[in-house]
């Protein structure tokens, strides 16, 4: 057995204890001689990001979202970038607007890979207080990569641009400071890259669907300010005929500031996507160090800095 | 001769100026601020508890600090470029005024004091703030 399976059956047994806690804490967590009440609970999670994913948090009816999002380069390089802030950046601005209660709609620009991006999410199930012990929303995400190809060398049809992501993401808020997430998702990439095998015959490099898990958490040091922390973990092993196929799995620890219309969090991560499906398909930022299931040795320490920042109105 | 106009004209100038700055930019400290009779008979329906306060003053940090400061005493981080006096809560002059008064003006909102009622619109949590307003003396 490769050392990176192990890492995986190793990591697949916090993960599966974490989505049982976050079930069972949430239900006892919730004060027995409270009286049930039909009111959700508010404030899980304060802005629509944790850091690299989305939050439960659907916003109330009729908000309108602007978000500026920006990733440096990796801290590696030292003062040669000045710790990847004078690197290559990823940015994302996006709008997303609430026109009515529960659902979401949005859209963004992302600088990598010239994505477009058109996303929804909707708040299936609130947690309320001594009641339901979880929140859930689903959120789902289509990019179209807007990259030019007058020669069709990188897309040969329109549908080759496309990827889409879903999301289910179950929160609990288990007491006024701390409030747990964790988000399966699926990413599914019309257009993979094809390499020759040993017989000369194209294959997939990876495949086109990829599932993840991501875990996040929040502790609120004041009503001002939170402690944020998140890990994404990969699920689906791709044939790797390239080496260094399989994605990363990300790690971000951020702090949140929250003022009546803005929310603003420093990302100290992996991930140097913005849009979903790219990061958990394109990593190639590994926190920890590992060897591959192609005997790569991966670095780890490969950390960048980054923000989301959010705006709001109240249309 | 030039220098009794260059005077003239600089006492002039001066005027103006003291004037524009006392007039136009005046904050509207004390300017009345009617509230309708109904609003201001209105009872609170949250009691002041550990739990109500709380919720009050996470509110009051997130939304009302930056102008009102934190005790309340309008020196907030905005106050200095606000047109509006964001007013002190802590005087007898403030307090004294109805419940019912308190909830109809954060609701609404006038000049550079937002409407929270699109913001906060569960009512209750509006209540809950009020609350913590009556701590600020």
């Amino acid at each position: 057995m490769t050392k990176f399976k192990k890492y995986l059956q190793f990591m697949m047994l916090p993960a599966s204890i974490c989505l049982f806690l976050l079930l069972s804490i949430g239900t006892m967590a919730q004060d027995s001689t409270a009286v049930p009440s039909k009111k959700p609970v508010k404030n899980t999670f304060e802005s629509n990001w944790v850091l690299d994913n989305q939050s439960v948090m659907v916003p109330i009816k009729g908000t309108l979202e602007m978000d500026m999002q920006h990733r440096f380069g990796t801290v590696r390089n030292g003062f040669k970038d000045f710790y990847g802030i004078y690197a290559p950046s990823n940015i994302r601005i996006g709008f997303s607007y609430v026109p009515m209660e529960k659902l979401q709609f949005g859209f963004g620009f992302t600088k990598e890979r010239l994505q477009l991006d058109l996303n929804a999410k909707y708040a299936i199930l609130k947690q309320t207080k001594g009641g339901i012990p979880v929140s859930i929303t689903y959120f789902v995400n289509t990019v179209i990569e807007t990259t030019p190809d007058k020669d069709n060398l990188i897309y040969v049809t329109g549908g080759d641009r496309m990827s889409y992501f879903h999301q289910l993401i179950i929160a609990s808020k288990i007491t006024d400071k701390i409030s747990l997430q964790v988000s399966p998702s699926i990413s599914h990439y019309n257009n993979v890259e094809g390499v020759l095998d040993a017989d000369g015959i194209v294959q997939r490099n990876m495949k086109n669907d990829h599932v993840a898990i991501a875990f996040m958490g929040r502790y609120k040091v004041s009503d001002k300010m939170n402690v944020l922390i998140n890990y994404d973990q990969p699920i689906t092993q791709h044939p790797g005929l390239k080496k260094n196929t399989n994605p990363n799995p990300n790690l971000s620890v951020g702090v949140e500031f929250v003022t009546s219309a803005h929310a603003f969090q420093l990302i100290f991560g992996n991930y140097q996507g913005i849009t979903p499906q790219s990061n958990n398909y394109f990593n190639h930022n590994a926190p920890f160090k590992y060897t591959t299931a192609d005997g790569t040795e991966m670095k780890g320490g490969m950390f960048l800095i980054g923000f989301n920042i959010t705006r709001l109105w109240n249309l | 001769m030039k220098s009794k106009l260059f005077t003239a004209v600089f006492i002039l100038f001066a005027s103006t100026l003291i004037l524009v700055a006392t007039s136009g930019f005046k904050p509207s400290q004390g300017k009345p601020w009617p509230v309708p009779d109904k609003n201001a008979k209105m009872a609170n329906p949250v009691k002041s508890s550990a739990t109500s306060i709380a919720e009050g003053k996470a509110l009051w940090v997130k939304h009302c600090q930056s102008c009102h400061g934190k005790t309340g005493k309008g020196d907030g981080t905005k106050a200095a470029s606000l047109k509006t006096e964001p007013g002190n809560f802590v005087t007898p002059a403030f307090q004294k005024q109805s419940d019912g008064t308190l909830f109809y003006k954060v609701s609404e909102g006038r000049e550079d004091m937002p409407s929270f009622k699109k913001k906060i619109p569960d009512t209750e949590e509006i209540w809950s703030l009020v609350v913590y307003m009556r701590t600020l003396k």
